[in-house]
């Protein structure tokens, strides 16, 4: 604060106020998007481990059969993989990010001697990767939205700790330093007609 | 004949989902030794992996037969998936449609077992026998792949595979 170079002039406070005042108008504005940012983290977070759930879920039902992925004589990943995320742009707390849409997967039919438990386990598998790509893609959301919230933070610091203080004082202080002037000039006034009226 | 004979009184039995009590590379060698150079290569042509492929071209209409039964039921079952209608499973235990996919397995393959001691039936010691058991032992080796840490491998070899590459 002792650095806070100013001239003490009227003009200079009115600069001052109006700072203040925009300061005081946008501080509720950065607050409010601070929280929505944070309560859409939060939703998106809750949602992935939402889709983790179902994951593990899956997972579950799985476990009875998955020996069977084990039979050597059929290699299931050739049957299967991911070719691309599908996903679409969308605002989100005036933020752009993409949404999940589905997965693109590169698959190969299988033929009449494919055994039967390649068709169960081909369901399985797509699914589980969809759902994992979709939990990519909302980390990749909030990976955005975290950075998009320190940014929003940092500005409600400024505002908080530094501008509206700053300007807050420094009204004071020029309010002060103006009414000791305008003193100095009343006091001396007096000084000079008492001096004259003497005379 | 006597080949025969000396082959398979020199192989251990086979029961359904036991461990495999021989390699597959042991059987092969113990066959190509005893056996004729005419009947090791029809043996060795035969495979219960590749039954469409090879099965049809050997003299065993029988297994040819039962392979096709089975591949017919199959795709049943899978026309009934797709088409969303109750399957109608001519050779195969009804009750396979209502198993997991790993006893749905099993099933088949007890089911394929049991038909390859129908075809040995009355055939002891002969070539027959010898190419039904290397079928059955095939069978085995396949049953003692289906195992979990295995199949764990396998699914997150696809469903994770950057992790697979990571570690």
């Amino acid at each position: 604060m002792a650095s806070l170079k100013i001239k003490y002039t009227k003009t200079e406070r009115a600069r001052q106020k109006k700072i203040l005042k925009v300061s005081e108008r946008m501080l509720p504005l950065f607050e409010a998007m601070e929280k929505s940012l944070m309560a859409t983290i939060l939703s998106i977070s809750e949602k992935i481990e939402e889709i983790r759930a179902a994951i593990e879920k899956n997972r579950r039902a799985v476990k009875p059969w998955l020996d069977v992925m084990g039979d050597e004589w059929v290699d299931v990943s050739q049957f299967i993989s991911v070719n691309k995320t599908i996903t679409h742009p969308v605002d989100v707390t005036g933020i752009r990010v993409q949404q999940f849409e589905r997965v693109d997967f590169n698959e190969i039919p299988v033929n009449e001697v494919t055994p039967l438990w390649v068709d169960d386990a081909l369901i399985h598998m797509r699914e589980q990767l969809q759902l994992l790509a979709e939990i990519k893609c909302l980390e990749e959301q909030i990976k955005l939205l975290e950075e998009e919230l320190l940014d929003v933070r940092a500005r409600v610091k400024l505002f908080e700790n530094r501008r509206i203080p700053n300007a807050k004082t420094a009204i004071r202080n020029i309010g002060q330093k103006l009414q000791d002037d305008e003193r100095l000039t009343i006091a001396t006034a007096k000084v000079v007609k008492t001096s004259a009226v003497k005379r | 004949m006597l080949n025969e004979v000396y082959l398979m009184s020199s192989l251990p039995s086979l029961s359904f989902n036991q461990t495999p009590p021989m390699a597959l590379e042991e059987f092969r060698n113990m066959a190509k030794s005893e056996l004729s150079a005419r009947s090791f290569k029809v043996l060795d042509q035969v495979s219960m992996r590749d039954m469409v492929g090879k099965g049809r071209k050997t003299k065993l209409k029988s297994l040819s037969k039962m392979h096709s039964g089975l591949l017919k039921d199959i795709s049943e079952i899978r026309n009934s998936r797709t088409e969303k209608r109750q399957a109608s499973l001519a050779h195969l235990p009804a009750a396979v449609l209502e198993l997991n996919p790993l006893d749905r397995e099993m099933q088949i393959i007890q089911w394929q077992w049991e038909n390859l001691d129908a075809i040995v039936s009355g055939k002891s010691f002969t070539l027959t026998e010898v190419i039904i058991y290397k079928l059955k032992l095939q069978s085995l080796f396949r049953m003692h792949s289906f195992s979990n840490e295995r199949g764990e491998q396998v699914l997150d070899s696809v469903v994770n595979p950057h992790n697979k590459k990571e570690d």
